[in-house]
């Protein structure tokens, strides 16, 4: 799994050096010489490491200081995939309701559905989070700071 | 036009005497107490993505006022979450729970909190004045520097970044890579040629960096507080003990405080190091230094609380010091906090330090005064402020949906923010997952178009005789030598840290 996602960098690199190995010279020093030739050789060596496991071999890194945040939830395989494909299903399905709907009718709509779903949480304690929810983007931006949002692409 | 520094100082003072810059300051402190004190997921990268699109449309020393606010207290309140729920608060807090989550099951939560918030408040003063004493100091040299010369700066910066930083240099220097290419998309200014548009009206001016940041940090962060469902299967130590004590104890070890804020401010100015390491470093300096050590960290040790919570704190001072006389960003943070002032016309180094003084020195008041309040803001409020720890995933997951949604529809209110949104929130994942990290990524963002700018200007004005400069020259050695020398891994080792600390880690996930 580790090697397909370095896959997609390799792929990405080898497209943009080929995509712009065409461009006049000062359009292409720092897309192509700087990061894409650089960055396919890296992902390259990368992948040979990930297809050969040396990462694991070599105890899981180089020694050094984690740069990126490090958290461990402590959740067996299953559960952790579960979670996470409903997490990634709600966070979409409200990127499609915003779009569907308009960001004033899907968000207070998320935030209810999501509390009283997946929360649990009992109807007035959902209900307040969606009125809140609503007064913040109707209140806030429409109404005080005269923001207008687009409406959704089903009502044109 | 250049003023003296003393009546820049004096006019910064007085930049921000006025009522809605101090109101904006103060929602910024709130805002940042709230980031710090939320339950895991709100993190400052993520609230400055959000906050970014809003404020670049205000008045500048307003917006930044609320950033520099936010920002300057997120790690003031930061120990709740290590002291609590025995989990990191934030990137910079880690090294708290070691020692902070067994005093809080001993009923002395309050005491932790009260010595986090007072080694906070020190270390952030102290962190100020260092940046207040920097600028006069660094003058002189910063205006010797011009655009090949802050080329290498930044090329010197990145490297270390990818690779100081990371467990896993290779995937570092790939993640900046990848953020310098996507800092490319867009019609070049300098030849008008369109990169990586593909006839999409969208990518012309290339991709936010907002919606970048906000997929990038909100995504993953919300996915965690959803995996662990934290308030509902967590729950949280008693609030006892006495804040006073913790107050005391960290006077009493005012020394200890001053040291590891220079520990703190030392990880700020040198690029790659940031709040990752910051805490670990303090902590292990604690643990060599202090009488007892052995015997005493990882049991409870207020030391162990007291060193990385100042350091942390400190570091923001460290961390503008390259960002604002520079224009290097240490971190997420201070990457978009220069996109922000570029947005308002500013450009961060040099050419700041020459004509906006005035600017700079309101940023070092406001990020003074504003730890001053949040420092009394977490001793007046603690027992609120612990409340809103324990809020509930199911409060937290759709707050979250909703700014990040919010935030990046209000880029540009165009339904293509949404997909954006989407991919790079699944490729934050999966970069989380795998070890490619994150900010090494958004600072290759930020920074490509800057970069890119200093090298035209470099090859325009000398043709390939810039690299014969001396500081050109200089740079470039500083460069290759801490490159190899980091890669050979004698600069910095969590190891160090992690020996004198490890027993202790296990010794607290043992108690837990």
């Amino acid at each position: 799994m580790t090697a397909n996602f370095t896959l997609f960098f390799v792929v990405v690199f080898l497209a943009a050096t080929r995509i712009g190995w065409e461009w006049p010279y000062i359009a292409k020093l720092m897309p192509v010489y700087v990061a894409a030739v650089p960055g396919l050789l890296l992902a390259l060596l990368q992948l040979y490491r990930d297809m050969t496991g040396w990462e694991k071999r070599r105890g899981g890194g180089d020694g050094g200081i984690e740069m990126d945040e490090v958290f461990t939830t402590g959740l067996d395989r299953g559960t952790q995939r579960r979670r996470t494909l409903i997490f990634f299903a709600w966070f979409i399905g409200g990127a499609m309701a915003v779009w569907l709907l308009g960001i004033v009718i899907a968000l207070p709509l998320l935030a209810l559905l999501y509390a009283l779903v997946e929360g649990r949480e009992k109807w007035p304690v959902s209900l307040l989070m969606a009125a809140a929810t609503f007064l913040l983007i109707w209140g806030l931006f429409e109404y005080l700071l005269e923001m207008r949002w687009p409406s959704g692409a089903l009502f044109g | 036009m250049e003023v003296s520094l003393f009546h820049a100082a004096l006019q910064g003072l007085l930049n921000i005497v006025q009522l809605k810059v101090f109101l904006a300051m103060l929602v910024g402190v709130s805002i940042g107490t709230f980031t710090a004190v939320a339950p895991q997921g709100l993190g400052m990268p993520l609230v400055y993505a959000i906050l970014l699109p809003v404020v670049i449309k205000w008045e500048p020393l307003t917006g930044i006022a609320l950033l520099i606010g936010a920002s300057a207290v997120s790690a003031i309140c930061a120990a709740y979450l290590p002291v609590l729920f025995g989990i990191p608060g934030g990137s910079g807090s880690q090294a708290t729970v070691v020692d902070g989550y067994p005093m809080g099951k001993r009923g002395e939560a309050r005491r932790a909190l009260g010595a986090s918030f007072m080694a906070g408040g020190m270390g952030c003063v102290i962190g100020t004045l260092t940046l207040l004493v920097a600028l006069p100091a660094a003058r002189p040299l910063i205006y010797l520097m011009g655009s090949p010369e802050l080329f290498v700066v930044m090329l010197w910066g990145l490297s270390m970044v990818a690779v100081l930083a990371g467990r896993r240099p290779i995937k570092g220097l790939i993640a900046t890579a990848f953020g310098l290419l996507l800092a490319m998309v867009g019609q070049q200014a300098q030849s008008g040629i369109m990169r990586f548009v593909f006839d999409q009206p969208y990518l012309l001016d290339g991709i936010a960096v907002s919606i970048i940041a906000l997929a990038l940090f909100g995504i993953p962060s919300a996915l965690d507080l959803a995996l662990t469902r934290l308030g509902v299967e967590q729950q949280p130590a008693p609030l006892r003990g006495s804040l006073i004590d913790g107050a005391k104890d960290t006077l009493r070890e005012w020394w200890l405080v001053v040291r590891c804020s220079f520990v703190g401010v030392w990880v700020g100015i040198v690029p790659g190091l940031g709040s990752q390491v910051v805490d670990w470093l303090a902590y292990g300096h604690a643990a060599q230094s202090c009488k007892g050590a052995k015997e005493s960290f990882g049991k409870g040790d207020v030391r162990g609380v007291i060193a990385p919570e100042s350091a942390n704190d400190a570091k923001d001072g460290g961390d503008l010091i390259t960002t604002l006389l520079l224009g290097f960003p240490q971190g997420v943070v201070t990457a978009l906090f220069i996109v922000a002032l570029l947005a308002w016309g500013f450009v961060p180094g040099p050419e700041m330090v020459k004509k906006n003084a005035d600017l700079i020195y309101s940023i070092i008041w406001i990020q003074g005064i504003a730890g001053i309040i949040g420092t009394l803001v977490g001793f007046v409020l603690a027992k609120e402020l612990a409340r809103l720890a324990g809020l509930r995933y199911s409060f937290m997951v759709p707050i979250l949906f909703i700014f990040i949604l919010l935030g990046a529809f209000s880029v540009n209110r165009d339904p293509v923010d949404l997909l954006v949104v989407v991919c790079f929130g699944i490729l934050g994942y999966f970069m989380k997952r795998f070890g490619y990290p994150r900010p090494a990524m958004i600072l290759g963002l930020v920074l490509g178009d800057l970069m890119e700018k200093y090298l035209y200007r470099s090859m325009a004005s000398y043709g390939f005789s810039w690299l014969t400069r001396p500081g050109v020259i200089l740079l470039l050695v500083v460069t290759v030598v801490s490159f190899v020398f980091t890669l050979r891994g004698r600069l910095v080792r969590k190891t160090e840290a992690g020996s004198l600390s490890g027993g202790a880690i296990a010794r607290a996930e043992d108690d837990r």
